[in-house]
């Protein structure tokens, strides 16, 4: 049935991933809610806001303030804190309430800039979409909003888009750029010398010069839109790939997928990582001389069409995800435990590999 | 505000003088962006932590819960499943960007609470619906929705409205969902032997001495929802010959059962003061024709007291509003017993100024703040240490004292509260005594 979760619980929303982008970035980050969902985003999806103090704030809408549109409202309220805390822009975030109400953030953003004197960017996130449609969006707005014209692409400088907790976990920035040196030396990431994580532990000025990056490195799908941009804009050629130094559990992982009786293996993730797993099992069965394993990728988040490969999937329902188990004759299946809940007579081999972005 | 980049705060003298129709814009969270810290998870995440609307509407046994909203309302559920016993006991119907513009889940939800039904090997005793903002702007009548479900599954459906959008209305969600609960109950013959203890969603401490009160006075049986294993136990509450309303969002569930099933009720505060909790019992106790000999449970508490600030004379606190208290009637207890208050992390009503202006008499520079306000992004603990904090929001503000939540599920209350609260203090300070 459409919509049904009789056993998994929802995955992160829209607004979540859009949260997570600008977070660290020293701006004022505006949940248009009524606390709820800035609670949740806070208080669930984002690891970092434990232990920084992050200017995310609640517009504390009420039930009138929805049914009058008092948007003059919000702006007021968004000035005086402008005025009172340092901040380099303001990110509106939308949520169900302004969704039903159908705000005009265009309009928002105007009003918001002229009072404040700030950028001022918006994700219209309405929470029925997933992560990475809302951090997709915010690294949209991003890019668009700060990048700066370049003189051309600076050697070795390479852009990591896509770098989130929903996607990484808590992995600190160190740990990623650590892991994309890894990488790169080892032929799998292109040559680099310097990193712009963005949204990652960096700060604007690294957006400002994403124009300079030579190569993107795209870690996740909510990566995608941006480097596209930026490839159309700056001309910077992008990869899709994920560190395997990253994945938790890798060994186990890879030495489960590569026992000659798994012959059909499931892999489910956000599509990148999936994707880049994928390549790392047949690289090392054909290593081992074993035989090719048919792997599918499959997702419940974006797939893009440019990474995905025959019989990759893309997951809607929960009954989508049933009947590809009992269907799917899967000797192996790699995936978060939380999946696993729905499909309880699944009799083949399991090796959980953990999902923020679904079981937190 | 004393500079740009310094967390508001106002004394207590200062806010006292100024009364409640002066209020600071600061400590009106109506009229400014809430700042979102883990101070502030309970209040803008109820659901995250202790009991929100999710967890209280499945306080009802053997319930489970449909929750119809856009996932991002059911994200956090996932954090309750890991409380235990609550993995299986949600059930989700996620809304599309098209249902919250038009309503159509509307027609599905009938067809997805019999789905759950049927999924279930042990049947449940009732099926709740919770429903969220977007409903509450649809102006949804989930009652007639609920009644269509329940004649699909033949057993009882209730809505449980999870309207953040109302927080601050005439009937917020905690308030209504304490309706919804004890909305099943129907009139039954009434035992003269029997309460129902109202307002939270788990027990008493079991050493609590208004158990013995309530005995003395004659009851037989004492029904508190939490304890309740069965269905047919939570039916037999409306026997009660009276309520006892602990917790003040209960009183519109309480009037609710006086008018459907005629049970009166009365209401008891959580109080700290011994002399208050005395006086408190003895006109409950008047109420009724008894009498209540509550000496030696007060000589006790009192004695807790007077040893702890013996031991630890002058001690400073920070008091939030994150625990089982009211944070300005248990700093006033403070204050009394000789220890001090050096800030208080709360939300201030207007019934709050009548502790308020005692503290502001003993203690005038005790420092008021808000949790929700925006510059507390700035609040640095350095400018004012405390030796022991109270409450999950002072715990964050003062990584440097002694933390003590005091915001356990099972509820502290009477002499029996008080005597706990300073026990966990001491624990508190012997524990980090270790450790440090």
């Amino acid at each position: 049935m459409k919509g049904l979760r009789l056993f998994i619980p929802p995955f992160a929303p829209d607004q979540s991933g859009a949260a997570g982008v600008f977070c660290e970035l020293g701006g004022l980050t505006v949940i248009v809610d009524a606390g709820g969902c800035a609670g949740n985003i806070c208080g669930f999806d984002e690891p970092r806001w434990f232990s920084s103090r992050s200017a995310i704030f609640s517009a504390g809408l009420r039930d009138m303030d929805a049914i009058l549109g008092r948007d003059d409202k919000l702006v007021a309220k968004i000035a005086d804190v402008s005025r009172k805390i340092e901040s380099n822009f303001v990110a509106i975030i939308g949520t169900p309430v302004p969704a039903v109400i159908g705000t005009d953030y265009q309009a928002l953003k105007r009003m918001i800039g002229k009072k404040t004197g700030l950028p001022v960017m918006a994700a219209a996130c309405d929470g029925t979409r997933l992560y990475d449609d809302g951090a997709g969006e915010a690294f949209l707005e991003l890019f668009r909003t700060f990048a700066e014209d370049s003189q051309g692409p600076q050697k070795g400088l390479t852009g990591l888009i896509g770098a989130a907790p929903m996607d990484l976990g808590r992995i600190g920035r160190q740990e990623l750029i650590r892991a994309c040196t890894g990488a790169s030396r080892q032929g799998q990431f292109p040559a680099a010398e310097e990193y712009l994580a963005y949204g990652l532990g960096g700060d604007l000025d690294e957006i400002r010069r994403a124009g300079q990056a030579e190569h993107n490195i795209v870690l996740s799908p909510s990566g995608l839109a941006a480097a596209r941009y930026l490839k159309d804009r700056f001309g910077t050629p992008f990869t899709a790939a994920y560190p395997m130094e990253l994945i938790p559990e890798r060994e186990k992982i890879l030495q489960e997928a590569l026992r000659r009786e798994n012959e059909r293996i499931l892999i489910v993730h956000q599509q990148i990582l999936a994707c880049s797993l994928r390549d790392e099992i047949s690289r090392r069965r054909e290593r081992a001389g074993a035989e090719s394993a048919r792997v599918t990728a499959a997702s419940w988040f974006m797939m893009d069409p440019a990474c995905m490969q025959e019989g990759d999937l893309q997951l809607q329902e929960e009954d989508d995800w049933t009947e590809l188990v009992r269907e799917g004759g899967y000797d192996l299946i790699i995936a978060d435990p939380l999946f696993m809940r729905a499909v309880p007579d699944y009799g083949g081999r399991f090796v959980p590999l953990t999902h923020f972005a679904v079981s937190g | 505000m004393t500079g740009k980049k310094e967390a508001f705060y106002i004394t207590a003298a200062d806010l006292a003088a100024a009364g409640w129709q002066a209020l600071p814009d600061e400590l009106v969270s109506s009229r400014h962006l809430i700042y979102s810290s883990p101070a502030t998870l309970a209040y803008n995440s109820p659901g995250a932590q202790g009991f929100g609307v999710k967890r209280a509407g499945l306080a009802i046994p053997g319930s489970v819960m449909l929750l119809v909203s856009p996932g991002c309302c059911g994200r956090n559920t996932a954090i309750l499943s890991e409380l235990g016993g609550y993995s299986e006991r949600f059930f989700y119907l996620l809304q599309d960007q098209t249902d919250i513009v038009t309503g159509r889940h509307l027609k599905a939800i009938p067809d997805a609470v019999q789905a759950v039904y049927d999924c279930l090997r042990k049947k449940p005793s009732v099926i709740m619906i919770c429903i969220t903002c977007v409903d509450a702007l649809l102006g949804t009548d989930m009652e007639r929705v609920c009644r269509k479900a329940s004649a699909c599954v033949g057993i009882p459906v209730l809505p449980c409205y999870m309207y953040a959008l109302t927080r601050e209305g005439r009937r917020p969600p905690m308030v209504h969902v304490r309706q919804s609960i004890y909305s099943l109950l129907q009139p039954a013959k009434r035992s003269s032997r029997t309460v129902n203890i109202l307002g939270h969603f788990a027990p008493l401490e079991d050493d609590c001495e208004l158990y013995d009160i309530l005995r003395s006075f004659g009851i037989r049986r004492i029904n508190e929802i939490s304890r309740l294993q069965t269905y047919e136990e939570y039916l037999e509450m409306a026997r009660a010959n009276f309520n006892l309303v602990l917790h003040p969002e209960a009183l519109p569930a309480a009037e609710d059962l006086r008018k459907r099933l005629g049970i009166p009720y009365i209401e008891l505060k959580r109080l700290y003061q011994t002399d208050k909790i005395s006086r408190q019992y003895q006109l409950f106790a008047a109420s009724l024709g008894q009498t209540c000999d509550d000496t030696a449970e007060r000589e006790a508490a009192e004695e807790v007291i007077r040893s702890f600030a013996e031991d630890f004379p002058g001690a400073v606190f920070a008091v939030g509003e994150g625990c089982n208290a009211n944070a300005f009637e248990l700093s006033l207890t403070l204050l009394r017993a000789g220890l001090r208050v050096s800030e208080i992390f709360a939300n201030i009503t207007e019934e709050d100024f009548v502790y308020l202006r005692k503290i502001a008499q003993i203690s005038p520079q005790t420092r008021i703040c808000s949790n929700l306000e925006p510059t507390m992004i700035y609040y640095d603990s350095s400018d004012l240490p405390a030796d022991f904090t109270i409450g999950k929001d002072a715990v964050y503000y003062h990584p440097e004292a002694i933390p003590v939540e005091w915001s356990d599920d099972v509820q502290p209350f009477g002499y029996a509260g008080v005597r706990h609260f300073f026990e966990a203090c001491r624990r508190a300070a012997e524990k980090e005594g270790q450790a440090r």
